[in-house]
């Protein structure tokens, strides 16, 4: 046996190798080694029929939601994401190849961690070390903190600024040091990709945050990033904006890719947000959702206008969920935040400014881009929402500018998403229901005259009209198309 | 519109293993917009695929020219004429074999393109491992494994790197001593580092680096260093 198998064998060697497993076992590699008491085969997509049934159900409600919402893809899938427990559950130890089922039969469940492969053993305990390290320098840069928040700034040449600058990168290193501690772990990068990481309280942990972040930045953030320039909301919106918060879209239950075309049946109510922080900390955030295309035919441009406006809603990495119809309208209501244990006692604070206005878009305009902007609070003072009301309510709705808005308030966005709407079937009774004026009006591109002279007909047959053609008019006077 | 250039078709055909054929294609090319050759198929796949064009038309084609004037300036010295001759349908398996033009007579390719054709293979999609594939518990022993090593390597690293830089350090400290020190005797403050800093003779008399001494090559010598080597050899012998 060579060296390299010699090291992953496992030093347990109670089982004499057990034949006929190439049915089952087709790597050669597997068939090589002595056993595996892992449950190697916990993620695999052959399932038995069990999660058939529920998931038929809820993929049937699934396709009639997205036929009316519109979307192509029904994205039922065959395994529901669950954790190990669950799906070792599912998988008996009835069920395998003969290995396996020997090998479950003769051994307990050793842990993931003390499984018996010696290179696994010996990088974990390199791993381990390198974590004592790390918690060291940890220990070691906070007692530094502490002794120099205790100096007198006067003993610096620079005084209070320079002291607060070293405290700001020596607790910067720190952040960085717990990082370096944990991400070498395999139980967290497990739980973490099993959706462990963002129950409640995990999400306090700065490891989880940063993989969560970095996670979004694989591609969430791409997404955003690219929406936000192939829409143009950054000169017409903002001047600058960089999201620094994950926001995805709901409308009951549906989950909208940032710049989807939507039903207006389906917009009339307000949507969820699912929003993920990723920096430490209790803060306080406003939702903004803005019309940015309103047509203005006197000016052949198009305006803003403002479609909700929430504010004062406490947030924290740990939440996840806001349904935006639950915001003021039941002060006793509970959180209805994913995290909603420790906070049934506090109720989903947040005052409504001004309320959801359906997006409604006309017949012949183009699609109205509709951005939901989350705003963060500075110093976490709260706002007044009568004064926003009265301020942005009713008339103040039109020409709302989302700049000015920032400035007055001192509220800096941190996530962003979008969705569009344009004349569907359904419009003309949303606009109904609401009482909004111009669903009878139908755009039009302004007819320009041409400048040039009228053009003699073309066409063989269309220069064979005259007399002197009436031996051809049977051809000449049945032009196709043309109504005589 | 099918007339092909003939110095980028002499050139395509050497390096790429396309069986083009000149003669053949180029007498039906150059008939080819003549109203009773408009049934036939494209002059380069009717090289590849036809072997006997009408007899007619090319025996008074060859008569008249050699075909493909530019690529008999284009080839090399050794090779005699034109590309002529039918194809024989594409010969699968290896491509640098040499190929039979007229009967009797063998070209070569050139071992330069043969060369980076090898080299350049590997990268093709076909040729790529696939990407390995475990299942979970296997894949996050083998990530921890991964960063284990990863992690070993980078404290080896650094390690290695604080040693040079201690070593550079001191000797920094050692020059900078010198620069402020006052000469053995009557010299003024500097001399010994001004002469530290001198590098006259540090190869000896009339010697230049020893790293001047091997020419580059692309490749490294069949014998990359001789332990056995002692001065007294010659020097061939290096």
């Amino acid at each position: 046996m060579s060296k390299a198998q010699q090291v992953t064998r496992p030093l347990v060697r109670s089982l004499t190798q057990v034949a006929g497993t190439s049915t089952t076992c087709p790597a050669r590699v597997l068939a090589i080694r002595q056993f595996s008491s892992t449950l190697s085969r916990s993620d695999d997509a052959s399932l038995t029929t069990g999660t058939a049934g529920p998931a038929a159900s809820e993929a049937q409600k699934q396709a009639a939601e997205a036929v009316v919402l519109g979307s192509k893809t029904v994205a039922a899938t065959t395994i529901k994401q669950g954790t190990e427990e669950e799906l070792a559950k599912l998988l008996s130890p009835q069920l395998g190849s003969l290995r396996r089922r020997a090998a479950l039969a003769t051994t307990g469940n050793i842990p993931f961690e003390q499984l018996p492969y010696q290179a696994f053993q010996e990088a974990r305990k390199i791993l381990a070390k390198d974590r004592e390290e790390k918690v060291a320098k940890i220990v070691a840069e906070l007692e530094k903190i502490k002794k120099l928040e205790a100096t007198d700034p006067s003993t610096f040449r620079s005084g209070e600024a320079y002291k607060q600058k070293r405290l700001k990168s020596m607790r910067a290193y720190v952040e960085r040091l717990k990082i370096l501690a944990d991400i070498n772990d395999p139980m967290v990068k497990r739980r973490f990709e099993d959706g462990m990481g963002t129950a409640s309280g995990d999400m306090n942990k700065p490891i989880y945050r940063f993989l969560a972040r970095r996670k979004w930045c694989e591609m969430d953030r791409k997404i955003i990033m690219q929406r936000i320039t192939q829409f143009h909301i950054v000169p017409d919106l903002l001047p600058k904006f960089e999201p620094n918060m994950d926001v995805k879209l709901h409308f009951r239950r549906f989950k909208v890719p940032p710049g989807a075309i939507l039903n207006s049946r389906i917009t009339e109510t307000p949507p969820t947000l699912r929003m993920q922080v990723f920096d430490a900390g209790e803060r306080l955030i406003s939702i903004v959702v803005v019309d940015a295309d309103v047509p203005n035919p006197e000016t052949d441009a198009f305006n803003k206008r403002l479609h909700y406006l929430a504010t004062n809603i406490p947030w924290n990495p740990t939440l996840s969920s806001l349904p935006l119809s639950r915001i003021g309208a039941d002060p006793t209501a509970a959180s209805s935040s994913s995290s909603s244990a420790s906070s049934a006692a506090s109720a989903q604070q947040g005052a409504l400014a001004v309320p959801w206005l359906p997006p409604h878009s006309q017949k012949g305009a183009p699609y109205h881009r509709l951005a939901i902007f989350v705003l963060q609070h500075s110093n976490n003072a709260p706002l007044d929402p009568n004064k926003l009301r009265e301020l942005y309510d009713g008339a103040g709705r039109e020409g709302f500018s989302l700049k000015s808005f920032r400035d007055k308030f001192g509220v800096t966005p941190v996530g962003f998403t979008m969705f569009r709407t344009v004349w569907d079937e359904n419009t003309a009774d949303v606009m109904a229901r609401h009482g909004l004026p111009g669903a009878d009006i139908e755009f039009r591109q302004p007819r320009v005259r041409s400048l040039k002279p009228p053009r003699k007909p073309r066409g063989w047959e269309a220069k064979r009209q005259g007399p002197k053609y009436k031996h051809l008019w049977k051809y000449t006077k049945r032009i196709k198309g043309v109504k005589f | 519109m099918s007339f092909p250039l003939p110095s980028l078709r002499g050139l395509a055909s050497r390096l790429l293993s396309r069986p083009t054929v000149s003669s053949s294609s180029s007498s039906s090319s150059s008939f080819s917009h003549l109203a009773f050759r408009s049934a036939t198929t494209p002059p380069t796949a009717a090289a590849r695929t036809t072997t006997t064009p009408p007899p007619s038309c090319l025996a008074a084609a060859a008569g008249v020219r050699s075909l493909s004037t530019t690529s008999s300036v284009l080839a090399p010295p050794g090779a005699k004429g034109g590309k002529g001759g039918p194809q024989k349908g594409g010969r699968p398996g290896d491509k640098n074999a040499p190929k039979r033009r007229k009967k009797g007579e063998v070209q070569q390719r050139d071992p330069k393109v043969v060369n980076m054709l090898r080299h350049m293979a590997v990268l093709s999609p076909r040729r790529i491992p696939p990407p390995l594939r475990m299942g979970r518990n296997r894949y996050l022993r083998h990530w921890t494994i991964h960063r284990a090593w990863l992690l070993f390597r980078r404290q080896q690293r650094q390690l290695r790197e604080a040693n040079l830089m201690r070593q550079y350090q001191s000797m920094h400290r050692a020059c900078e001593e010198l620069r402020r020190t006052a000469g053995p005797g009557t010299r003024e403050e500097g001399y010994l580092y001004r002469v530290a800093m001198e590098k006259k003779g540090v190869y000896g008399l009339d010697s230049i680096p020893i790293e001047y001494a091997r020419a580059q090559t692309e490749t490294p010598a069949r014998v990359a260093w001789n332990h056995d080597w002692k001065a007294g050899d010659a020097p061939g012998k290096a």
